[in-house]
């Protein structure tokens, strides 16, 4: 390593880290905690990675065994040839089942919906489900500050998606001078995370290369093309047989809270729903108040 | 048997088939799921000129996609991915192949001069709508689902969601599509697209019959 590990306030590097396979694909798990305890499994958000939860799960380690799992094509895990929202849902179901018995799933932003899915799907592995402001995107989609709707027809967008592939080169990031272009890049888009904890954070987030650092996570993470609608969010969530603790933050963030009226909608089939808010927190509450965060789930979260 | 042609689809190798050389109007059949460009090779005989078939990732000798992560639409970029090969060609597909045919006719038109669409396996998906009592516990790939020659995983192609606004926008950008259901049931994407003013329907029972009726028109 050319450079030495950063510090945070609270930040706790895992106890464990180990790989697992999963339909063919490494992933990275980060461990905190008594491996005999009953175990959270922590899913993070996009272009995220497990160690974002280095100051929260410490926290709960004094209860529990922590798994945070880095997905396919972030942080530390291989890359796909291609990544679709079924395999996101199908790893998490495959760690929880690895455990040998009945996890406590926490998911965030879209780890959150993720997450939701697998305890949909997999309602033998899931105790309780935690959902941190991951409950679908608006009915305008996630737009990233200056971002511009694509105004023309869905086979001129798909024409431009076939377009990018057919040039047939492995699609790459661009290299960033130093860990501060990055943590300004990000901070850019998520402008109430600190820059001290950008620094811890992205530092896990990237990789040197000649000329400075790039992204860990896979280009085409993100990549791919199909029909959506903002209806199918919820639509499997009344087989949701687990309790929901749904957390957001108290403050607008770029990407959340939903308004209150489609929130309402979004969790209106969720059969065995409580809900809670993290004062003073955005979106990433468990990275913005990771203390206050804890202790919400300590007091939720049976043992 | 010569060797396919290879070509590249992301991180993917595909294998496109040569079934008939010559001169004249080409055609690209696609298969359907779980089977191979092989299926393709005694209908195609009715197509007049030259033949193409390709193996879709996941099925037949082209590469499998590590992880899983099949999706009509990343197979439609394996056939446009032929297509850029071959230049112009009608498109003959069976069901998915016939689902790709639809969204790759209403993408490329310049280049698809027609494309025929035929029922078959992966022909309706997971229907245009989420089913919420459809049963979701299972594992993934399904075990009752285990082809010969193609990846299990590809079985994410016959779950996909294909709402009829979708297919609808492909329709009416495609230049002309011919239908041929054989006899199956519809499902909501073709009915969808079989509305849209450049369909014709084809009462033929078989995919060499319905391919000849291309061929005359």
């Amino acid at each position: 390593m050319s450079t030495s590990e950063p510090s945070y306030p609270g930040a706790v590097a895992p106890e464990r880290s180990r790989d697992f396979e999963s339909s063919g694909i490494r992933l990275r798990l980060h461990e905190w905690g008594d491996p005999d305890a009953a175990p959270v499994v922590l899913c993070h958000g996009m272009f995220d990675h497990g160690r974002g939860f280095d100051t929260l799960a410490p926290l709960l380690a004094e209860r529990f065994r922590v798994v945070a799992i880095d997905a396919r094509g972030h942080g530390d895990s291989g890359w796909a040839d291609a990544y679709t929202w079924m395999n996101d849902v199908a790893d998490i179901g495959n760690v929880m089942r690895s455990l040998g018995r009945p996890c406590h799933l926490l998911g965030h932003s879209k780890g959150g919906g993720q997450a939701t899915e697998a305890s949909c799907q997999y309602p033998d592995l899931v105790r309780q489900l935690v959902n941190i402001d991951g409950f679908g995107p608006s009915p305008e989609g996630f737009r990233p500050p200056g971002f511009e709707v694509d105004p023309r027809s869905l086979p001129e967008r798909f024409a431009t998606y076939l377009d990018r592939r057919r040039e047939g080169e492995e699609r790459s990031w661009r290299a960033y001078a130093s860990l501060d272009d990055l943590v300004a890049r990000r901070k850019r888009q998520n402008p109430r995370l600190s820059v001290e904890w950008l620094r811890y954070f992205l530092h896990f987030a990237s990789r040197p290369v000649e000329g400075g650092l790039v992204w860990k996570a896979d280009p085409y993470a993100a990549g791919g093309f199909g029909p959506w609608k903002p209806e199918w969010a919820n639509a499997y969530w009344h087989r949701l047989q687990a309790p929901m603790l749904a957390v957001i933050g108290s403050e607008r963030d770029t990407w959340g809270p939903l308004p209150e009226a489609l929130l309402a909608e979004r969790l209106a089939p969720i059969a065995r729903l409580e809900r809670a808010t993290v004062a003073g927190s955005g979106h990433f509450c468990h990275m913005e108040r990771p203390r206050e965060t804890a202790e919400l789930l300590l007091g939720w979260l049976e043992r | 048997m010569s060797e396919p042609i290879a070509l590249r689809h992301g991180r993917v190798s595909l294998a496109l088939h040569e079934l008939r050389g010559g001169a004249g109007r080409k055609l690209l059949c696609l298969h359907a799921l779980g089977a191979t460009s092989e299926s393709w090779r005694e209908a195609s005989r009715a197509w007049p000129g030259p033949v193409f078939a390709l193996d879709f990732s996941g099925h037949g000798r082209s590469g499998r996609v590590r992880g899983g992560g099949y999706t009509p639409e990343l197979l439609t970029g394996d056939a446009d991915a032929a297509l850029a090969h071959l230049g112009d060609a009608a498109l003959a597909g069976v069901g998915i192949g016939a689902y790709v045919a639809l969204l790759l006719a209403g993408t490329r038109p310049e280049h698809v001069p027609a494309a025929l669409l035929l029922a078959g396996d992966g022909l309706a998906g997971g229907g245009a709508l989420p089913d919420p009592d459809r049963d979701r516990g299972g594992a993934f790939p399904p075990p009752e689902f285990h082809p010969a020659d193609a990846d299990p995983f590809v079985a994410a192609c016959g779950i996909d969601l294909r709402p009829i606004d979708y297919a609808r926008a492909f329709a009416e950008r495609a230049r002309r599509l011919v239908l041929a259901d054989l006899g199956a049931d519809a499902p909501p994407w073709w009915v969808a697209a079989a509305e849209s003013a450049a369909v014709e329907r084809l009462p033929e029972r078989t995919p060499a019959a319905a391919l000849a009726a291309l061929a005359r028109t």
